[in-house]
């Protein structure tokens, strides 16, 4: 890691004033945060995302809580390891939320079921112990999907910066999660519509801006014939075997459906909707939100891999004579691309968006999961019920709890593959099971409860997508690879994990059900029936 | 299948959309929220 790029004659152009506009907007916009909710908490309804916005100003919050600096990231180094073909990812999830938006798939129904988390449904559908094992399968995943949310965001400001000491890595990533936390504590500002606007629009015109400059640097032309040169016909077709290749499709298919319909915050958005015809709306509009917060990204790394590519010293570097350049290297590429064309100033501008929007994100997650762990997880074995004094000591001791794993997560855990896959596959620990859980549970009379548990339990087995994990496990799953006519020392992708265990999850939900169905019949449906 | 050409249509067309799709957005965004604060 302690490389310095000013050496190679690549120093950032992010200079005292691209400090200050960090600084000074990041006060601001916490500032305004603090004083909205201070002075105008008896507005609550007006503010809050989601309820009662008018049009233009909900499209704004949707978009501009779409785009965060981790997002950006794992896009970007997407899009340098896996070229144009990339851009598949971003059809898809596009593709997919239109249909859920037409369709209402999962979404309505769990709209007219008015819960607000996951594991609510679990237990309205297959009772308490379901719930308690399914929140804790959830808080599991999604603070293991959040370990490398901080060293994202440190690496960003690393790249951005033209740091190049590890210990610098390890003091920005300390500090920023000094600052998340005490984000968090003033209140956080991600329901406040009026910044989600301001967000939506330093990032949205930032965002286009720097594609216009990046293609105007590179040319068009050029960014092709390099993509071409570098990754062959691989970095422009996804179904090429050398690249991407079928299963990995559709498995990002089958991504897109999570990320807009299963995912808890996406539940959270539809849920707190006013009606079933505004969560249609909202997710047909969603839809060209999901398609650009992947594919500008993604373009970034296509752009810094012709950057690099074209330049010895750095392609030395990237690429060295001994193999490809690791996960950790291939995430700095974009910051180091953007601070080297962006002017000063301009820079500041889209670091301070990117910082805002990191530190939002890392609010809601922190308090969604902290609260999954303390509504689903701890607060169903009481009997009476907690106390919301003891609710919220509990939320916060999460809080800080899940901040300190993700920084000693982030610094220790060797990422080994591209952070978007490591997403998805910890993520996968959760959403297999869940999205046989939603879609039986839902659609489908006799799910029983013997079904989700074996369903939620066969999820787990999703964690050997993680290249770390299979390396240690590689003696195990010897037979499997030999099954799949890789050789020993191959990786199995994590897309060929991801839909085996989808596979078995289904499978044992409806062997399950059919050999153990439930006793009496499901209050859900019956309510269902009678409505 | 020229995916050259799919992909290079496919990205300038969607940045298009986006670019426009943000100048109204930001425009209306801003009425609605001077109607948000009289209301």
């Amino acid at each position: 890691m302690d490389i310095d790029f000013a050496e190679l004659g690549f120093g950032t152009n992010f200079g005292i004033l691209d400090w200050c506009i960090v600084v000074g907007y990041l006060i601001a916009i916490v500032s305004i945060g603090v004083y909205i909710r201070k002075y105008i908490a008896s507005a609550t309804d007006f503010m809050v995302a989601g309820r009662g916005l008018k049009t233009f100003l909900a499209i704004a919050t949707m978009i501009g809580t779409e785009m965060g600096l981790i997002t950006v990231m794992y896009s970007a180094q997407k899009g340098f390891t896996g070229g144009f073909a990339a851009f598949h990812i971003a059809f898809a999830a596009a593709i997919v939320t239109l249909l859920v938006g037409l369709s209402g798939f999962i979404v309505v129904p769990l709209r007219r079921l008015k819960v607000m988390t996951i594991p609510e449904f679990y237990e309205k559908r297959f009772g308490r112990n379901v719930r308690i094992l399914g929140g804790t399968i959830l808080a599991f995943s999604g603070i293991l999907n959040m370990g490398m949310f901080l060293k994202a965001g440190a690496m960003f400001v690393f790249g951005v910066t033209g740091m190049h000491s590890w210990v610098h890595l390890k003091i920005i990533m300390t500090v920023l999660l000094g600052m998340v936390l005490l984000y968090t504590t003033l209140g956080g500002m991600v329901s406040v519509a009026v910044l989600d606007y301001i967000q939506f629009v330093v990032l949205s015109v930032s965002l286009v801006v720097a594609s216009v400059l990046s293609i105007r640097f590179l040319g068009w032309t050029n960014i092709v014939d390099t993509v071409m040169e570098g990754k062959g016909m691989a970095g422009f077709n996804p179904f090429d075997e050398a690249g991407f290749g079928w299963t990995y499709v559709v498995w990002m298919f089958f991504l897109g459906l999570v990320s807009c319909a299963i995912w808890q915050t996406a539940v959270i958005r539809a849920c707190s909707a006013k009606s079933t015809q505004i969560v249609k709306r909202i997710y047909v509009l969603s839809s060209v939100g999901f398609l650009i917060r992947f594919l500008i990204p993604y373009f970034f790394g296509i752009a810094a891999f012709v950057f690099v590519f074209n330049t010895t010293a750095l392609r030395e570097v990237f690429f060295p004579a001994s193999g490809e350049a690791d996960a950790d290297l291939s995430l700095l590429a974009m910051p180091i691309f953007l601070s080297r064309i962006l002017p000063t100033g301009f820079i500041g501008i889209i670091s301070a968006g990117m910082l805002a929007a990191f530190m939002s994100t890392h609010d809601s997650y922190l308090l969604c999961w902290s609260s999954v762990l303390t509504q689903d997880v701890v607060a169903p074995w009481f009997k009476d019920g907690l106390s919301s004094k003891t609710r919220l000591l509990l939320t916060r001791i999460f809080i800080v709890t899940i901040g300190l794993f993700i920084l000693i997560w982030g610094l220790w855990y060797p990422l080994g593959q591209d952070l978007w896959d490591y997403m998805a596959i910890s993520g996968a620990i959760y959403f297999i099971g869940g999205f046989s859980l939603l879609a039986f549970g839902l659609y489908w009379k006799r799910a029983s409860r013997v079904g989700a548990y074996l369903s939620l339990f066969s999820a787990f087995f999703a964690i050997l997508g993680l290249t770390p994990v299979q390396e240690t496990f590689s003696g195990v799953l010897a037979p499997v690879k030999r099954l799949l006519g890789l050789p020993p020392e191959e990786v199995i992708s994590s897309a060929v994990v991801g839909l085996i265990v989808l596979a078995t999850a289904v499978v044992l939900m409806v062997v399950g059900s059919l050999l153990f169905p439930d006793k009496g019949q499901n209050s859900y449906h019956a309510e269902r029936e009678e409505s | 299948m020229d995916w050259v050409k799919i992909w290079t249509f496919f990205f300038f067309a969607s940045l298009s959309v986006f670019a426009c799709l943000s100048i109204v957005v930001t425009i209306g965004g801003f009425f609605d929220i001077r109607s948000l604060f009289k209301d």
